[in-house]
């Protein structure tokens, strides 16, 4: 059974006045356990309003969203359980640390999930260790961190709620080559180990191709593309008229394909571009 | 071609409770070119942001000079001039507009140096033209993207008439579509308006388009060169944290499966072209 089902999901904001948009119209998509769901589209696609319902922060205007086959909004008690059953981080989390202290800051929130303090204690220390921060760091000021730390503990803080369902919305905004792949590999791993479902907002198509299992690309407030990744991705002309920055390697194999080279357009990595272009030349890869 | 920044020697370190100083640029000796695009790569912390607030006497060296057009940076009775010489956009799109309304908001760098009203009007059409916002001059700036948001914060320089602009990563915090506006409008800045432009990135495909590339670890100069050099040192790039751009990506691992590929592949339309005369060449096309 899906973990997530969104069905016919609409959110306008400023309803019933001039200023009233429709930012979310009519949305459906389902998320098994243990998926990675990539979510792409432009700023101001609806990303972000869509994400906001998972966990109830948003009301529908019209549509549903089940957890488990369960709607989160059938009563206050079920939407409430829903913000911990899914664990929402937004972009540049970082700005969001307010504690004394690291510790103080990723107990936030299992804290106000009423655990006993051993269980805090507990879930404190795991979620560090999968961000990768060292107990050392744990007494100091957030503020004392450096910018990659302090994004690892604001993800840790939503780590430690113990989520079904992981949200990220834009992980690795601002992020050097390095800090992001650091990112990208602890939700690699945290998905891994912990069998948790991860939905990852971003911008990058590299980043998506090469971790999702399903994406979802929002256009004007719409599920444009739905699907798995080879199922979306493979649409890279369609991806390109809605002005969306298809990988670099779908770009060059769409441009010689417009220029009558006999390749294939569906690749999105580095690894199967160099296959399709070995097989072109005869030469079959050694990749 | 002349020069229009001299670093020579240059240290910096930040003042810490501790006194205990930790340099986070070191011994730079650097000159920017006069008309030049030149990009600054390197991880976090590896000191190019502090060398970018060095350029225009944001920063004031604790060691060495900086000289903008032959002025020196740290001697105060010049720091008017350098800042109108040499402008920065920085990161954050909504930390650096000041005004309600987007040909106010460009109207307030000529404003501030004493611009009759007549040329500031002139200036500010002139400038918003330049980075396309033109249509936009009556908006409000909350309502514009983020990439419209850094297009006025160019705008707001260029009006200043200045030589050069410093990009802090202005590219960091905008999507793929504002990435792509705000990287044209400064090519365009730097091709037709003969503007120095400083790029300071993450992004290796934004580096890629330079005609120089400087690399920064550790507080030095790792290397400096095209990009096409620069990106040619695997081990270079290896030990600094960065990586090729997507394509040349691409065109590497294709290199190493026995595919010859002449000529650029540092960008996806080079490495197109290069692609299809490898595919002409084997006679498949």
């Amino acid at each position: 059974m899906a973990v997530l089902e969104v069905r016919a999901l609409s959110h306008s904001y400023g309803a019933k006045t001039q200023l009233q948009v429709r930012a979310v119209n009519n949305v459906s998509l389902r998320v098994e356990a243990g998926e990675l769901l990539g979510v792409i589209g432009h700023t101001g696609s609806g990303k972000s309003t869509l994400i906001q319902h998972f966990n109830g922060l948003l009301t529908p205007s019209a549509g549903e969203v089940l957890l488990d086959g369960e709607n989160i909004f059938k009563d206050k008690q079920t939407t409430h359980a829903a913000r911990f059953r899914v664990g929402l981080c937004f972009q540049y989390p970082e700005y969001q640390l307010f504690e004394e202290t690291v510790y103080k800051d990723i107990a936030f929130g299992p804290r106000n999930m009423k655990l006993a303090d051993d269980e805090i204690d507990r879930r404190v220390r795991k979620a560090a260790q999968f961000v990768g921060l060292p107990d050392a760091l744990l007494n100091k000021s957030p503020f004392d961190l450096s910018g990659g730390e302090k994004r690892r503990a604001a993800i840790a803080g939503v780590m430690a709620m113990e989520p079904e369902i992981l949200v990220l919305d834009e992980p690795t905004a601002g992020l050097d080559p390095k800090g992001r792949d650091t990112i990208l590999n602890l939700v690699e791993n945290y998905r891994k180990e912990t069998g948790s479902t991860v939905i990852l907002v971003s911008h990058s198509m590299e980043d998506i191709a090469r971790l999702a299992t399903k994406a979802l690309v929002m256009n004007r407030g719409e599920a444009a593309l739905f699907g798995t990744v080879d199922e979306v991705f493979s649409q890279g002309e369609k991806l390109v008229s809605m002005g969306l920055d298809v990988p670099a390697v779908t770009r060059i194999f769409l441009s010689l394909h417009a220029r009558g080279v006999p390749v294939r357009t569906d690749v999105y990595t580095t690894e199967q571009a160099t296959a399709e272009y070995l097989r072109l030349l005869g030469k079959g890869a050694r990749v | 071609m002349d020069t229009i920044i001299q670093l020579k020697n240059v240290s910096f370190a930040y003042e810490t409770e501790e006194e205990e100083k930790t340099l986070a640029v070191k011994n730079v000796d650097l000159e920017v070119r006069r008309g030049e695009f030149l990009a600054v790569v390197g991880h976090n912390g590896s000191g190019k942001s502090t060398l970018a607030k060095l350029f225009n006497a944001i920063h004031l060296p604790t060691e060495g000079q900086v000289l903008v057009e032959g002025m020196d940076t740290a001697d105060e009775a010049n720091v008017y001039d350098v800042r109108r010489r040499v402008g920065m956009v920085f990161q954050n799109p909504d930390n650096q507009i000041v005004a309600t309304i987007v040909e106010d908001d460009v109207a307030f760098g000529p404003e501030n140096l004493g611009v009759p009203a007549a040329e500031i009007r002139e200036r500010v059409d002139d400038a918003l033209r330049a980075v396309g916002m033109y249509e936009y001059r009556l908006y409000e700036p909350h309502k514009l993207s983020g990439g419209q948001k850094q297009r006025v914060a160019v705008a707001g320089i260029i009006a200043m008439r200045t030589d050069c602009v410093i990009f802090d990563e202005s590219t960091a915090m905008i999507d793929p579509k504002g990435r792509r506006e705000v990287l044209e409008t400064v090519r365009k800045l730097n091709r037709e308006l003969g503007i120095t432009v400083i790029f300071i990135t993450h992004f290796m495909e934004e580096a890629a388009l330079a005609d120089r590339v400087v690399v920064m670890d550790g507080g030095s100069v790792a290397a400096e060169g095209t990009p096409a050099e620069v990106f040619a040192d695997t081990a270079l790039l290896r030990r600094t944290g960065l990586e090729l751009p997507p394509a040349a990506q691409l065109a590497a691992a294709l290199r190493e499966n026995g595919v010859a590929l002449d000529g650029d592949t540092l960008t996806p339309e080079t490495c197109a072209d290069a692609l299809f005369r490898a595919a002409q060449k084997a006679g498949v096309v």
